[in-house]
């Protein structure tokens, strides 16, 4: 067992209460947690308020409507909706497909720069670029230079090798947004699963290397078991930004059919153009219940994250 | 650098020929190449004139013209000085008090563990699954309130929470890192907790910090939907002073290029710079 | 594992230059946040993202400030953006902004719902703004009971462009009050591999696809909503014959004899092709003709102008004007005021001619009779002065299809709040119509829902 809480020193200025150890060990943790309820959970809370109103913004009438509470007629609407219910599957194929893929290619690109060859911090270097890139940035970057119709590199390429030019966003909206996520969350997995490759103990590599394991082998057997970890971290860390995507979907589509994930769903009913802050606020808050849902069902299926030696 | 990387660079491993290992060098470079190819692309262009880049030529050669193009604005309208000084302050400070705020929660979370790590660890995850476009209403009324649109210290305390939940995770994972024996050790010899972080704690995980800052830095200063929703004229931040070279008189894809370059340079030095530093922050068995 | 102790002499350095660049930093921002706040002599006003704001805005510190004393600060964004904020800010009684730039939809919407300065008693009493010089059509566009909640920057109609001498060269005619079909057959007629027909919107937005297409479904007799005897919206009208009859049409005419994505072009890529050479016709804002022969484009002296085709109704263009208004909420209207006056005041059309990009073709036009009568802009304007007052003339605000509309009085939208969302959300169906990605049956369908769903 520790060394008790008595060896440590009292914080100044605290009263004579006596200061058991739990305390004394919440005490660290008390300024970040009272910061993040304040900031969060206020406007949380606020939101449940007007999901049971019927807020609206003052333009939204001609004749000025009283604000009065609906009840529960806000979240009956949201089972009626089938807008929503689309939204709501275009997240699920945005954000699994976005987060599969840059794994997947991040990975690869792990193992590929998991050696000494010339150049490989120059590499690593520019690999890692498209992460640190604004995300409007990055989908103007490839809306207007790359899939552009008229002038973008790669329908110049097509053009050249004969083929006709594609309007690769107005005819596949959902794959576009999907590239470039993709194209900016791998160097992020990648890191990942860099440093899970470089924590990997050697001499077990080694040995298996002298037992005459092929490559392949080695892989499935002694690292991919080693990465699980990284590879969930990587999947949890990217799936918590990816969902919430919304800059690339206002810059390259503003919400093109296919292409409205929920985030941007929600943004439309509000601020984006319905000015209905009541029914938003009601969406939102299902968009909640069923992430912690979900969250917890993850995160008790990816155990091993939290599977850590505690300590006492 | 690593026990692992000087093996790897020094001898070859049991099963490796060299020209293996030259080919796929190479393919590490085509790949890397062709991945950098949009922002290198984006480079050219901008500096390039506005004819040479809508049309994909180059009859007019280039120069550092749109460079100077738009780092002159109007009196009155947007500039890139106000736009960088306030996303500098806004980042630097969010990001001090984020790691204020982080190291001691991680320490609670980690060398001295409160009972109910695993909750407060999750309730802090949870506070990202608040789409913001959802919470922006309530903020926008608060803020309205207290005046506080158009001013840096409303983007500060929201990037605070914003990038609190992914440091605190950090944090703790690179604080368990930490040899239980130091700790004790430290304790035995009475130091209070200050002294236990400054003298042991903090030279251990410094990489860890310094991947953490690096993550929020990033996050703080590519941010875009709370600047635009909070922040108007002389409050902007880089990612609005960008699309303010969106025209639309005429072409605006080499301007709009070298304002992206500018805009996106400091955030892409620092991650450069702190690359490894990250990499070895992150293998520090932060995940073990 | 740990291959090395960190450098602690190092690190100790870094930490302490991080230390000193944060304080640094910091007590910058203090210096920054004292001299951001406003003095009384400074007002925050919100414009769109065009050519002419952007001109005023590069002229106001040498035309304005240097008169006034009075400080402008612009926030320039996209008219989407534009539109979000400023309804927010002036729905919430926000105090961002001293005058924002809305439009006859926005005016008289926000201005009856109590929420802007009345700015008739401002206007009618200072003599040098002329009031009465303001063109009607636009005046009344922004007004709401003969209150003027708005003074017009620029107004526009829409009507054809097309280049004489490639339609010559085919020997078609294009009479001065054509009908779609004509326009239509002379699009196919014209197209070459190299050259599209005509150029129409397809890009999603209210304003930018739906404001095209909305003008063409009024001359095709179809509406949105049908109205209430009070002029609430009754039933959407999505579903019925002549909704389906013109988006097929618009979208097949863009399909065959159009611009090449078009799901992708409004008002700025058409402008560009245009002038590129790559398409013969464009059908859109009165306004593009000024830059069209400004004295820098490449076709100049090269265009033809005719009135906004139609079909079962007279006329069909659009009005449109953005305008500069005061929110209740300011917290400087009287200055507010002054920077209004001088904007949207006869002198700055003066002054704007010799210093503006583009000369004197592209000052704001339509909002004043004084503009069409300078000397210099009737020269360098003759080819479409004179239609361009004509259409705005012409313009159909009050009945601009075969049925009664709902809400407030509007050509190319209806005058109702929730027509800027659903506008919105059936447009970019529309436009995956015209990228041929959607059938225009389901695109209906489910507009249909949208437009009932909104005025529930």
């Amino acid at each position: 067992m520790n060394a008790t809480a008595a060896d440590v020193a009292l914080p100044k200025g605290k009263a004579g209460d006596p200061f058991s150890s739990a305390w004394r060990r919440r005490l660290p943790l008390l300024p970040a947690l009272l910061y993040l309820v304040a900031i969060t959970q206020l406007p949380f809370i606020v939101s449940i308020y007007y999901g049971f109103t019927n807020l609206k913004d003052k333009t939204q009438s001609l004749i000025p409507e009283p604000t009065k509470f609906v009840g529960l007629e806000n979240y009956k609407q949201i089972f009626s909706d089938s807008f929503f219910r689309q939204a709501v599957w275009t997240s699920v194929k945005m954000t699994v497909l976005a987060v599969l893929l840059s794994l997947i290619i991040g990975t690869l690109f792990a193992i590929l720069l998991d050696r000494k060859f010339l150049g490989q911090g120059v590499i690593r270097t520019l690999l890692i670029t498209p992460f640190l890139l604004m995300p409007v940035v990055a989908a103007l970057i490839w809306k207007q230079q790359m899939f552009s119709s008229l002038f973008g590199v790669l329908n110049k390429v097509l053009d050249s090798l004969g083929f006709n030019s594609v309007a690769f966003i107005s005819d596949h909206p959902l794959g576009s947004i999907v590239t470039v996520l993709v194209w900016q969350w791998t160097p992020f997995m990648m890191l990942i699963i860099l440093a899970g490759l470089q924590s990997q103990p050697t001499d077990i590599i080694e040995a298996a290397n002298v037992d005459g394991a092929s490559a392949l082998g080695i892989f499935r057997q002694l690292t991919l078991p080693h990465l699980r970890r990284y590879l969930e971290l990587g999947a949890l860390l990217g799936s918590i930004y990816i969902v919430q995507a919304f800059d690339a979907i206002d810059v390259m589509t503003g919400g093109g059919p296919g292409s409205t994930n929920v985030p941007y769903y929600v943004y439309q009913q509000s601020i984006g153009g319905g000015f209905r802050y009541g029914a938003a606020s009601a969406y939102a808050i299902v968009v909640v219940i069923f992430a912690i849902i979900i969250a917890t069902f993850a995160l008790r299926v990816l155990s091993s994250l939290f599977r850590d030696e505690e300590r006492a | 650098m690593t026990d692992r990387e000087r093996r790897r660079g020094g001898k070859l491993g049991v099963g490796e020929r060299r020209t293996v290992v030259a080919g796929l060098g190479v393919l590490a470079w085509i790949v890397g190449l062709l991945w950098i190819f949009p922002v290198a692309w984006t480079v050219f262009t901008s500096f390039k004139t506005e004819e040479d880049a809508s049309a994909q030529t180059l009859h007019h050669g280039l120069s550092f013209g749109r460079y100077s193009d738009v780092s002159h604005a109007t009196a009155g309208t947007l500039s890139l000085q106000t736009a960088f000084m306030n996303s500098l302050v806004v980042v630097v400070v969010s990001t001090l008090f984020v790691l204020a705020l982080a190291i001691p929660a991680a320490y609670a979370l980690a060398i001295r563990p409160i009972h109910k790590w695993r909750d407060v660890l999750f309730f802090f995850i949870s506070t990202k699954f608040l789409p913001i476009v959802a919470s922006i209403f309530p903020i926008y009324v608060y803020a309205q309130k207290w005046n506080l649109l158009g001013t840096r210290s409303v983007l500060i305390i929201l990037y605070i929470a914003i990038n609190l939940p992914l440091a605190v995770w950090m944090m703790r994972s690179f604080f368990m890192e930490v040899p239980r024996e130091l700790i004790e050790a430290a304790e035995i010899d009475g130091t209070n907790l200050f002294n236990q972080l400054r003298s042991v704690i903090l030279p251990i995980v410094a990489p860890g910090i310094a991947a953490t800052a690096l993550l929020c830095v990033i996050f703080a200063w590519n941010e875009y939907f709370y600047a635009l929703q909070l922040n108007f004229a002389n409050g902007s931040t880089m990612p609005q002073w960008v699309i303010t070279n969106v025209s639309t008189r005429g072409n605006f894809l080499a301007k709009l290029s070298a304002a992206s370059i500018i805009a996106c340079l400091p955030v892409v030095l620092a991650g450069w710079a702190a690359q490894k530093r990250m990499i070895r922050g992150l293998s520090m068995g932060a995940l073990k | 594992m740990h291959e090395r102790r960190i450098g602690s002499v190092r690190s100790r350095g870094t930490l302490v230059a991080v230390l000193l660049i944060a304080t640094a930093v910091i007590a910058a921002s203090f210096a920054g946040a004292a001299s951001g706040r406003s003095s009384a002599k400074t007002i925050s006003v919100a414009v769109v993202a065009n050519g002419q704001m952007q001109d005023i805005a590069r002229l106001t510190p040498s035309l304005f400030t240097k008169k006034s004393g009075i400080k402008v600060k612009y926030t320039i964004l996209d008219e989407g953006k534009l539109r979000q904020v400023t309804t927010r800010d002036v729905g919430s009684g926000g105090k961002a902004f001293d005058a924002v730039m809305i439009g006859p939809y926005e005016a008289p919407q926000f201005g009856t719902a109590g929420l802007l300065k009345d700015l008739t008693p401002l206007a009618k009493g200072d003599k040098t703004y002329n009031y009465n010089d303001l063109i009607p059509a636009v005046r009344n566009a922004l007004s709401a009971k003969g209150h003027m909640y708005a003074a017009p920057f620029y107004g526009e109609s829409s009507f054809l462009m097309y280049r004489k001498d490639i339609l010559a060269k085919k020997g078609v005619k294009m009479p001065l009050h054509p009908t779609w079909q004509q326009v239509a057959a002379a699009a196919r007629k014209i197209k070459t591999s190299s050259m599209a027909g005509i150029c129409l919107r397809g890009k999603p937005g209210w304003g930018d696809l739906g404001a095209a297409f909305t003008t063409v479904l009024n001359t095709f007799g179809g509406t949105w909503w049908s109205a209430k005897p009070n002029g609430q919206p009754d039933k959407a009208q999505v579903d019925q014959p002549a909704f389906k009859e013109a988006l097929d049409f618009y979208a097949n005419l863009v399909q065959d004899a159009g611009e090449k994505d078009a799901a992708n072009s409004s008002y700025n890529e058409c402008l560009t092709q245009y002038q590129a050479s790559k398409v013969a016709m464009w059908y859109d804002a009165t306004v593009a003709a000024g830059f069209l022969e400004a004295s820098d484009s490449p076709v100049k002296g090269k265009n033809g102008f005719a009135f906004a085709p139609v079909n079962k109704t007279k006329s069909s263009g659009w009005l449109w004007t953005w305008a500069l208004a005061i929110p209740k909420s300011s917290k400087n209207p009287s200055d507010a005021w002054k920077y209004i006056a001088w904007a949207t005041g006869p002198k700055y059309l003066k002054a704007a001619g010799p210093r503006v990009k583009g000369g004197w073709a592209a000052i704001p036009p339509g909002t004043r009779f004084s503009t069409y009568r300078i000397p210099q802009y009737k020269k360098a304007a003759k080819a479409f002065a004179g239609i361009t007052l004509a259409a705005m003339k012409a313009a159909p605000i009050t009945n601009p299809g075969t049925t009664k509309r709902p809400g407030l009085p509007g050509v190319q939208y209806v005058g109702i709040p929730q027509f800027q969302d659903v506008g919105n959300r059936c447009t970019q169906l529309f436009s995956a119509v015209i990228a041929g990605s959607m059938k225009s049956s389901a695109a209906i369908s489910q507009c249909q829902q949208i437009a009932s769903q909104a005025i529930r």
